[in-house]
């Protein structure tokens, strides 16, 4: 199992203990016994084992500076005699003398499930030339003990996210944790995990990596889209830009759709980082749409299909083309999974419209009347011969709390929700006939479990 | 940079060009010509975009209205879009970093790194 650690350093020099990072990747890869292997991808960053005793590590770093102090006369630092240099390039001699006295390379060993180290040995990422941005290769080998396996995704995503905003820094992370630990149902992280089991590269902690990164970009539209739409609450919770003003907001969902399109593009798959940008694009043009069909409120059922597509099912699609793409699956299987995404991420969508009609969601009812979401229950109900006239009338004008309530009677007395439900069921149904033709490695029964419980939750 | 190239990556944001967006395209070019010809006008856009998207968002200053936002957010995604189409991968990640360190500073309300000088490092990052 290979795996990549990422974190800051914050000064010129610095000894970072990684020892419960890398115990954590033990935990997470289920290695009972075995090795881990540990590589400095960087030439001005070491690894060491000593002890974790603050006057000790000003001790070792007086040493390094004894012994290849910086501005030296390093001949490396003459960049009149050096060719193709880059723009950003640091004069760093000194540090790159230093990691020569320390080692790029480390192997620990893994017994009974733990890192097996002496009592005051602690692992570091000795840092010789930052602040920078740093990463250690790791891979596992020996036993592993395979965990029920539903479970054990479900855990690996959550741990990864939890991992990503644990480095971050606290004003972008802090709203981005509140909003994560809110739960949210991580049908496209799910998607990503499954589908990345397909073919014959399957890896859980790369998928896990890339799931949550879907997952934080899905979260960094939302935020933004909670801005748009004036909404005080998602989640139960209040939202970024309502608890901390849209300044912050803006920032945060910033800070996140760049973080997230890092970590896919680091993964190192062309296919999946295009797939990924692409569906990204779509979210955001379909946006544009969604708000500028609020004009017309509640609009058609042919507009409401091309803005649900790009906003909500193109990324579902991306989600289970991009698993599947990591796990070197068949294009024909790529292909496919795309399709079955797509179907279901537009029935999933029809089926939340409808959650906003039903008492016993937990969420207030006719929010998304008041907010003027797309609906297609209620352009359904707009359409009908009978109730049409008095909901269209009633959304033309100022929708207080009384008309949003008759709104919604009027919507829940006409054919809308039985024939929206009709309608996302068959969606599902295409979807599931979408797996139908291809091999897909026992995973079947699982995406046709996870597609059907999408619109269950209306039933 | 090509009349098809234009209409294909600017649809929705048509008004862009001519109210900014074209200077700042050009202000690239300088820094895209190590990059085969053929995506050197599209690494310069995706730079333009982003740094028009944020500035279009209101990133570390007031907030832009919702619709300005979501002209931001297509900016940001139509440039990122491009990159991962057409850029090596440390220029990818460069350019996510750039945006990242502009975003946490203006969370933590502090002086905003100049995005234009990032992003024309990031089009000469190597490594």
């Amino acid at each position: 199992m290979s795996h990549r650690l990422d974190f800051a350093t914050t000064q010129a020099t610095e000894f970072v203990d990684i020892t419960d990072r890398i115990r954590d990747e033990v935990r997470r890869a289920g290695l009972r016994n075995g090795r881990v292997h540990l590589q400095s991808l960087h030439t001005t960053l070491g690894l060491a084992i000593n002890e974790n005793e603050p006057l000790l590590l000003h001790d070792f770093e007086s040493l390094l500076d004894r012994l290849a102090p910086a501005g030296a006369g390093y001949e490396h630092d003459d960049f009149a005699r050096r060719f193709e240099i880059p723009i950003d390039e640091p004069a760093n001699g000194h540090a790159h003398c230093r990691q020569l006295l320390l080692s790029a390379f480390a192997t620990l060993m893994v017994e009974d499930g733990d890192l097996v180290l002496g009592r005051w040995q602690s692992l570091f990422a000795v840092e010789l030339d930052g602040p920078r941005q740093r990463q250690v290769a790791l891979q596992l080998d020996g036993e592993i003990v395979r965990r029920d396996e539903k479970v054990s995704l479900e855990a690996l995503v959550e741990l990864e996210l939890a991992r990503q905003l644990m480095v971050d820094p606290e004003p972008v992370a802090s709203p981005m944790r509140r909003l994560v630990e809110a739960g949210g149902k991580r049908l496209r992280p799910k998607l990503v995990q499954l589908t990345a089991g397909i073919g014959p590269r399957s890896d859980p902690l790369r998928a896990a990596e890339l799931a949550a990164a879907v997952e934080l970009l899905h979260n960094a539209t939302l935020i933004h889209d909670d801005y748009v739409d004036e909404s005080t609450h998602r989640r139960g919770r209040p939202t970024v830009a309502a608890a901390e003003g849209p300044e912050r907001a803006i920032a945060v969902g910033d800070y996140y759709f760049a973080k997230a399109t890092r970590l896919i593009a680091q993964i190192g798959n062309g296919g999946v980082t295009s797939a990924l940008a692409a569906a990204l694009e779509s979210v955001c043009a379909s946006q544009i749409d969604d708000v500028a069909m609020r004009g017309s409120y509640p609009g058609d059922r042919d507009s409401y299909m091309r803005v649900i597509r790009g906003k909500t099912a193109s990324l579902f699609a991306a989600a289970c083309e991009s698993g599947a793409l990591l796990s070197g699956a068949a294009p024909d299987v790529v292909q496919a999974l795309g399709r079955f995404g797509d179907l279901l991420g537009t029935a999933f969508q029809m089926a939340d419209d409808m959650v906003d009609f039903s008492p016993s969601s937990g969420k207030p009812v006719g929010l998304d009347i008041r907010q003027r979401v797309l609906s297609l229950p209620l352009i359904y109900a707009a359409e009908d011969r009978v109730v049409g006239p008095e909901v269209r009338r009633l959304l033309a004008g100022a929708l207080g709390d009384a008309e949003v309530g008759r709104v919604a009677e009027l919507v829940t007395s006409s054919g809308a929700l039985p024939r929206v439900r009709q309608e996302a069921q068959h969606l599902v149904d295409a979807a599931v006939r979408e797996l139908e033709a291809v091999e897909l490695d026992g995973l079947r029964p699982t995406l046709v479990g996870l597609a059907r419980a999408a619109v269950d939750r209306i039933s | 940079m090509t009349v098809q190239l234009l209409d294909r990556e600017l649809d929705r944001l048509e008004g862009l060009w001519s109210d900014g967006l074209a200077e700042t395209y050009e202000s690239y070019l300088d820094a895209v010509g190590h990059f085969d010809p053929e995506v050197q006008p599209k690494l310069a856009l995706a730079a333009a975009l982003i740094e028009s998207g944020v500035r279009l968002q209101g990133l570390g200053g007031r907030a832009a209205p919702p619709t300005t936002l979501l002209t931001g957010d297509l900016c940001l995604a139509r440039g990122s879009r491009l990159l991962a189409d057409n850029a090596p991968l440390p220029v990818q990640v460069a350019f996510a970093r750039a945006i990242e360190a502009a975003s946490s500073a203006a969370a933590a309300e502090q002086p905003a790194p100049a995005l234009r000088q990032l992003l024309r490092q990031s089009l000469g990052t190597t490594r």
